[in-house]
């Protein structure tokens, strides 16, 4: 435990650090309430007055765009965590301490995300189930099994963001590739058009890839569209994303490393 | 205007230019992220549209040529007035002051000093793309009239969006940080802009049409050529884009004129 003490300073601090800009955290959670609004608004033309599409309902959907943008507002990931050290040089100095770098990244993401979870997630959401409403979870289990099964979805996207980091090592510049990733991410993950809706084709793609047990998994969770074997596939499916990400993020890791070059002091 | 106005404007362009591609990689990269993020709304309302086949009376190809009315606005508008988006940051690290002390106008070195041709050939490219998809496909027939239309519509909307951050580039004369209300008002509006302004809220409808005029920049021109049954405005509105573009420019640049006469340096 004594060994976990600095991780949780860092992730104090991260938390703390960001109580300081009121304005801009107001602006953010006012951005999540519009999003949501804006899809909402979207798919009740959609919809047309019609109660249900394919037997998903339009309280359905909202509910898909509620808790996926407010996951997508908990699930913080500081894609330039890393290019950011490696281009200033503040990783030579960042290597020499005696924690785990990719701890301390992971302890102040948590720390930023936590807080998000209490100040943003909570009145963006409060505020999109009083004007727009959001299905029940199927059962208090299923609710539990939410929350793991989001714990995880973050994962996934934790270690998407880790892996893609790694190649800051070799490029001078990670925004395109970032910006690339987070466009899969969005079109993919079900956060803007739910996966439900996705030509058949499409589906069969997003099986083979990570994306779909970001925010989807949980939801489906959520809203009791899973019999247990399929949650119990579902997150080892998670699990078996997090894993080989990881992997493949601690290979380059090693290899980065050993042709590291800082410029300069 | 001086008679080396257009040579100087050239020499920005031509250091612009070299400065963004002395990286080639990086710089087709970022071309190619730039253009599939702004693509993302567009690949979503195509998978949707597979679903549901029609939104509000729209389908897919006029709903595409209402986005490209919005991308091709802003391609060209990027072109010019980069420097004006970015003006916050320019005033905040002194930069101002460096072009207050040269002999030549203000807004001609912000406009040409800075141009994220990017940006540019990111949205245009989209909004080109967009445009040759769904302007046949929508049915708009294409006379001498329509494209004089469209011409004065397109530079219009491009005048409009102009005017917005020509007067957020003022008000960073008062207020330094402006980046909060550029977020409220220019980028959440746009979020709207891409679909037809009568499916949302009223309350919405209103900021689009008399606040942040985006339904100028594509939801009216896009009627005047498509005729949708939605329309339910008067429907002058459809001629009004170049004169609501003008007078906003007009107002802002007035604003602007009033405004640099108070700037104080924000330091150092």
């Amino acid at each position: 435990m004594t060994k976990l003490y600095p991780y949780l300073a860092f992730v104090k601090k991260s938390f703390l650090g960001l109580s300081a800009y009121r304005f801009n955290h107001f602006m953010g959670i006012l951005n999540t309430i519009l999003r949501i609004f804006i899809f909402w608004e979207i798919y009740r033309a959609l919809y047309g007055g019609r109660t249900e599409v394919d037997g998903i309902t339009i309280t359905m959907v909202a509910t898909n765009f509620i808790l996926s943008m407010g996951l997508d507002s908990v699930f913080f990931v500081n894609d330039y965590y890393l290019p950011d050290r490696i281009q200033n040089g503040s990783i030579a100095t960042e290597l020499l301490l005696p924690v785990s770098i990719h701890g301390r990244m992971l302890a102040d993401n948590l720390g930023h995300a936590l807080f998000q979870l209490l100040f943003h997630f909570v009145p963006a959401v409060a505020v999109s189930v009083l004007f727009i409403g959001i299905a029940a979870p199927a059962d208090f289990s299923m609710l539990l099994l939410f929350l793991l099964s989001a714990l995880f979805g973050y994962g996934v996207l934790w270690t998407i963001s880790f892996a893609a980091q790694m190649l800051s090592f070799w490029l001078i510049n990670v925004w395109s590739i970032m910006t690339i990733k987070n466009v899969f991410i969005n079109v993919l993950s079900g956060s803007m058009i739910p996966l439900w809706f996705m030509p058949d084709w499409m589906r069969g793609v997003i099986r083979f890839t990570p994306f779909s047990s970001i925010y989807f998994t949980p939801l489906q969770i959520y809203l009791g569209q899973l019999s247990f074997s399929e949650i119990l596939h579902g997150f080892l499916i998670q699990f078996f994303w997090i894993v080989i990400l990881l992997s493949i993020g601690m290979f380059l890791w090693k290899k980065g490393q050993k042709k590291l070059v800082v410029q300069g002091g | 205007m001086k008679n080396d106005t257009i040579y100087l404007a050239g020499v920005y362009t031509r250091t612009i230019m070299k400065s963004w591609f002395q990286y080639k990689v990086d710089a087709v990269l970022r071309s190619l992220a730039v253009f599939l993020r702004e693509a993302t709304g567009i690949i979503v309302i195509y998978f949707t549209l597979l679903k549901f086949e029609s939104l509000n009376g729209w389908d897919i190809h006029e709903l595409l040529f209402l986005f490209s009315l919005l991308f091709l606005t802003y391609g060209i508008l990027i072109i010019f007035f980069t420097g004006l988006r970015d003006f916050g940051r320019t005033v905040r690290n002194g930069g101002f002051d460096r072009f207050i002390l040269r002999p030549r106008g203000l807004l001609f070195q912000l406009i040409f000093s800075n141009a994220d041709w990017f940006a540019a050939i990111g949205h245009g490219s989209l909004g080109i793309v967009l445009f040759v998809i769904s302007a046949g496909n929508a049915g708009i027939t294409w006379s001498p009239g329509t494209i004089i239309y469209y011409t004065a519509a397109l530079i219009g909307g491009v005048m409009i969006q102009g005017a917005i951050f020509l007067l957020l580039a003022s008000l960073n004369i008062y207020l330094l940080e402006t980046n909060s209300l550029k977020e409220l008002f220019y980028w959440n509006m746009r979020k709207f802009a891409g679909y037809p302004v009568s499916i949302f809220h009223k309350a919405i409808q209103f900021c689009m049409i008399y606040i942040v005029p985006f339904a100028f920049v594509n939801y009216f021109p896009a009627q005047y050529l498509l005729r949708k049954e939605d329309m339910a405005y008067p429907s002058i509105y459809m001629y009004l884009t170049p004169v609501v573009g003008v007078v906003m420019y007009l107002a802002a640049y007035g604003f602007w004129r009033y405004s640099i006469r108070y700037y104080n340096s924000s330091g150092n």
